[in-house]
C-alpha cells in the first residue's frame, strides 16, 4: 500500500489516461452513441482517483471533460455556446473525482494506521523477547555468582584451597560471559536504533585476524586453528572495530559449539569486487531448515541444530550483529554446509580502490651499502593492492 | 624497582572498584593514593607526585581527559586511563590529550598490573630512541640505525626505520595512528592510515615469525599500534 510516488506520477498518470481514452473513443466513434465514449473517460477518472491524489484527480476531470468536449462533442475540434451543458458532465465527474479519492484517502490512512499498530505490536514482541532472554541468560551467570562468592565470604575458612580457586574461578567465568553478553545487547540497542555510524578506515585483514586470534586465544586453545589468507587481498575501506567483532563473534561461536580438537578455519580470498570471509568448522552443523533462521535476532541454538542443550542468547545476538554491521557495509553475511560437515559461515566486503601509496626512494643513504642485503625488497612500494 | 615503593594515584569515584585496585596493587608492593574526584586527583597528584596514575574517564565533577591535561601541564609521570566506554574516540582523545595507555572495563588485575609495569619501566629508563631492541632473532641498533639478524643485516627503508624508531619510543606501550603518521610521515598526512597499514605489513613481513599472529608488532584495531620488545 505505502507508495512513495513523485507528486507528477498522478498527473502524468491522469494525462495518459486521458490520451488512452481519446484513442478508444477515436476507435468507438462511428458506432457508438456518444455518451458511451463519456463513460470511458468517467472510467479513467475513476482509476485516476482510486490511485493518485486529489489534485491528480481533479486534474483528470478537468483534463478528460476539456478533451472529450474538444474532440467528440460537435463541433469536433472546438468549443461551443452549447458546451455549457457539458458542465454538468464536468461536474459529474469532478464529484466522481473527489468523492473517490477521498474514499481512497480514508483506506489508505486506515491501512497505515493499521500497519502502525502492527510494528508497534511487532517491536514490542521483540522487546519484551528481548527482556525475558536477556533476564534468563543474565539470571544463571547472577546465580552462579552470587552463590559461588557467598561461599567464598560465609565458608572461606572452611574450604579447601582448591575449593576456594573453583569457585573463585567460577565467579570470574560467569561475570566474564555476562559482561560480554551485556556488550552484545547494547552494541545490537545501537545498532538496531540506527545510532551506529561506521567509522570507515583503511583496513588491513590480516590484522584484523590477528587482533581476533589474540583476543581469543584462551577460547581457541582446545581447538586446532587454521589461518588462510589469500596473498593478494586489498586493503578494506571498512569500519575496523565492527569487522573485528563481527570476525570474533563467528569465530567464537565456532570454538564454543564445536569439540575440542577440531578444527576451526579463518580464510579470506578475492573474488571479483569483494573479499570473501570464511570461518569454518567441523562441529555438528546447522540444520538446514535453520540456515536462515541462526542470524534472526533472538534465535536460540536450539538442541539438534548445534548439538548444544542451551546456546543461550549470546549466540543469537552474535549473528545477528553480524548481520547488522555486513549489511551497513552493504555486504552480504551466510552459512553453508559444507560438504566435509559442519558449518561455513561466510561474508563479504566490497573493494574499493585505495589511495595511492606513499612512495619511498628506494636507498636513501641511511645504511651503508653493505651486501648482501637480507630481504629482497622491491624497489618502489606502490602496492594498489595488499601484496 | 618496586624495591623503592612507586607510588600509584588512583583517580576513580566508584569505591568499590577503587578497593580492588587499592588491593590488586597494594599486594604487588606498590603504595596507592586514591581519589574520587578529577578535582582531588589533581590535588593529589601535585601533592604526593606519585609515580604513575591511573585515571577513571568518566568522573562526577569533570572530565578524567581535563584532568590528564592538567597532570600533562607539570608532569611526565606515565597516566593509564580506565574506560568502560566501548568508544574508541574517547580513548584516542585521551591518549592525544597525554595519556600513555588504555584498559577497557572491566579487565583482569593481570592485564592492569602489566600495564602499571610496562608504563613504571618506561618512565624508569625513558627510551628516547636511544640503546637497542630485541624482536627475535633480531637486533635493531637505534644509534647505529641498522638491524642485524644473527650478524646479517636487515635492510630497512627510511621510513621503515621512523616508524620502528617512533614506537620504540614509547616501547611496550599504545602510539596512535595520528601519532605515528604526524611523526614519520608529517603532520599533512595525519589522516593517511592506509601508509601505516602499508608499512607495519612490511615490519611484520620482516621481523615476525608469523605475520598474522604477531608478537612484536601488536594491533590496537582502529586506535593504534604498540610495539613490544623482548627483554
Amino acid at each position: 500500500m505505502e507508495k512513495t510516488l513523485s507528486p507528477f506520477t498522478g498527473y502524468a498518470a491522469a494525462a495518459g489516461a486521458t490520451l488512452l481514452c481519446t484513442a478508444a473513443g477515436f476507435a468507438m466513434t462511428p458506432r457508438f452513441d456518444i455518451v458511451n465514449i463519456a463513460m470511458v473517460y468517467l472510467l479513467a477518472v475513476v482509476v485516476i482517483a482510486l490511485r493518485y491524489s486529489r489534485g491528480a484527480s481533479i486534474f483528470s476531470a478537468v483534463l478528460c471533460v476539456a478533451t472529450f468536449d474538444y474532440v467528440f462533442v460537435p463541433p469536433e475540434g472546438g468549443f461551443s455556446i452549447n458546451d455549457i451543458q457539458y458542465l454538468l458532465t464536468f461536474g459529474v465527474m469532478l464529484a466522481v473525482a473527489l468523492i473517490i479519492s477521498a474514499l481512497t484517502e480514508r483506506n489508505r490512512h486506515q491501512t497505515e494506521a493499521k500497519a502502525a499498530l502492527a510494528i508497534e505490536a511487532e517491536s514490542e514482541r521483540v522487546r519484551s523477547t528481548l527482556l525475558a532472554s536477556i533476564s534468563h541468560d543474565l539470571r544463571t551467570p547472577l546465580a552462579v555468582i552470587v552463590g559461588a562468592s557467598s561461599g567464598l565470604v560465609e565458608e572461606g575458612e572452611k574450604l579447601k584451597p582448591e575449593e576456594r580457586i573453583a569457585l573463585t574461578k567460577s565467579v570470574y567465568r560467569q561475570a566474564r560471559d555476562m559482561s560480554e553478553l551485556v556488550d552484545k545487547v547494547l552494541q545490537m540497542t545501537r545498532l538496531q536504533a540506527g545510532f551506529m555510524e561506521l567509522r570507515r578506515d583503511w583496513t588491513a585483514l590480516p590484522e584484523i585476524v590477528g587482533s581476533v586470534l589474540a583476543r581469543l586465544e584462551e577460547r581457541l586453545s582446545a581447538h586446532i586453528v587454521m589461518v588462510d589468507l589469500a596473498p593478494e587481498l586489498p586493503l578494506l575501506n571498512v569500519d575496523a572495530i565492527l569487522i573485528e567483532q563481527v570476525l570474533a563473534n563467528l569465530v567464537e561461536n565456532a570454538a564454543r559449539y564445536t569439540p575440542a580438537g577440531t578444527p576451526v578455519r579463518m580464510s579470506a580470498a578475492l573474488r571479483g569486487d569483494e573479499v570473501i570471509v570464511s570461518v569454518e568448522d567441523r562441529g555438528p552443523g546447522i540444520a538446514e531448515s535453520d540456515l536462515e533462521q541462526v542470524f534472526a535476532k533472538f534465535h536460540r541454538g536450539n538442541g539438534g541444530s548445534k548439538g548444544v542443550e542451551h546456546a543461550g542468547i549470546g549466540v543469537g545476538l552474535g549473528l545477528a550483529i553480524c548481520r547488522a554491521v555486513i549489511g551497513l557495509h552493504g555486504g552480504q553475511v551466510w552459512v553453508e554446509r559444507p560438504a566435509g560437515g559442519g558449518a561455513a559461515f561466510r561474508f563479504t566486503l566490497r573493494v574499493e580502490k585505495v589511495p595511492a601509496a606513499p612512495v619511498e626512494v628506494p636507498d636513501a643513504p641511511v645504511e651503508a651499502p653493505e651486501a648482501p642485503v637480507e630481504a629482497p625488497e622491491a624497489p618502489v612500494k606502490a602496492p594498489a593492492a595488499w601484496a | 624497582m618496586t624495591a623503592l615503593r612507586a607510588t600509584i594515584l588512583v583517580v576513580e569515584d566508584a569505591p568499590e572498584i577503587r578497593r580492588f585496585l587499592s588491593s590488586s596493587l597494594g599486594a604487588e608492593g606498590f603504595k596507592v593514593v586514591e581519589s574520587a574526584t578529577a578535582r582531588r586527583g589533581a590535588i593529589d597528584a601535585s601533592t604526593h607526585k606519585p609515580d604513575l596514575a591511573i585515571v577513571d574517564l568518566g568522573l562526577p565533577d569533570y572530565d578524567g581527559i581535563e584532568l590528564i591535561r592538567q597532570i600533562r601541564a607539570w608532569s611526565a609521570m606515565p597516566v593509564l586511563v580506565l574506560s568502560a566506554r566501548a568508544r574508541e574516540d574517547a580513548k584516542i582523545e585521551a591518549l592525544d590529550a597525554g595519556a600513555d595507555d588504555y584498559i577497557t572495563k572491566p579487565f583482569g588485575v593481570g592485564e592492569l598490573l602489566a600495564r602499571v609495569r610496562v608504563a613504571l619501566r618506561h618512565a624508569v629508563r625513558p627510551s628516547s630512541g636511544a640503546g637497542a631492541l630485541k624482536l627475535g632473532n633480531v637486533t635493531i641498533d637505534l644509534d647505529g640505525r641498522q638491524a642485524l639478524r644473527q650478524g646479517r643485516k636487515v635492510h630497512l627503508t627510511p621510513i621503515e626505520f621512523r616508524l620502528i624508531a617512533c614506537l620504540a619510543k614509547q616501547s611496550g606501550m599504545l602510539v596512535t595512528q595520528k601519532q605515528l603518521l604526524t611523526e614519520v610521515w608529517g603532520p599533512t598526512h595525519a589522516t593517511d592510515t592506509h601508509y601505516l597499514r602499508i608499512y607495519m605489513k612490511q615490519l611484520r613481513d620482516k621481523f615476525e615469525a608469523d605475520p598474522v599472529r604477531p608478537k612484536h608488532f601488536i594491533t590496537e584495531t582502529g586506535v593504534g599500534y604498540r610495539l613490544v620488545v623482548d627483554e
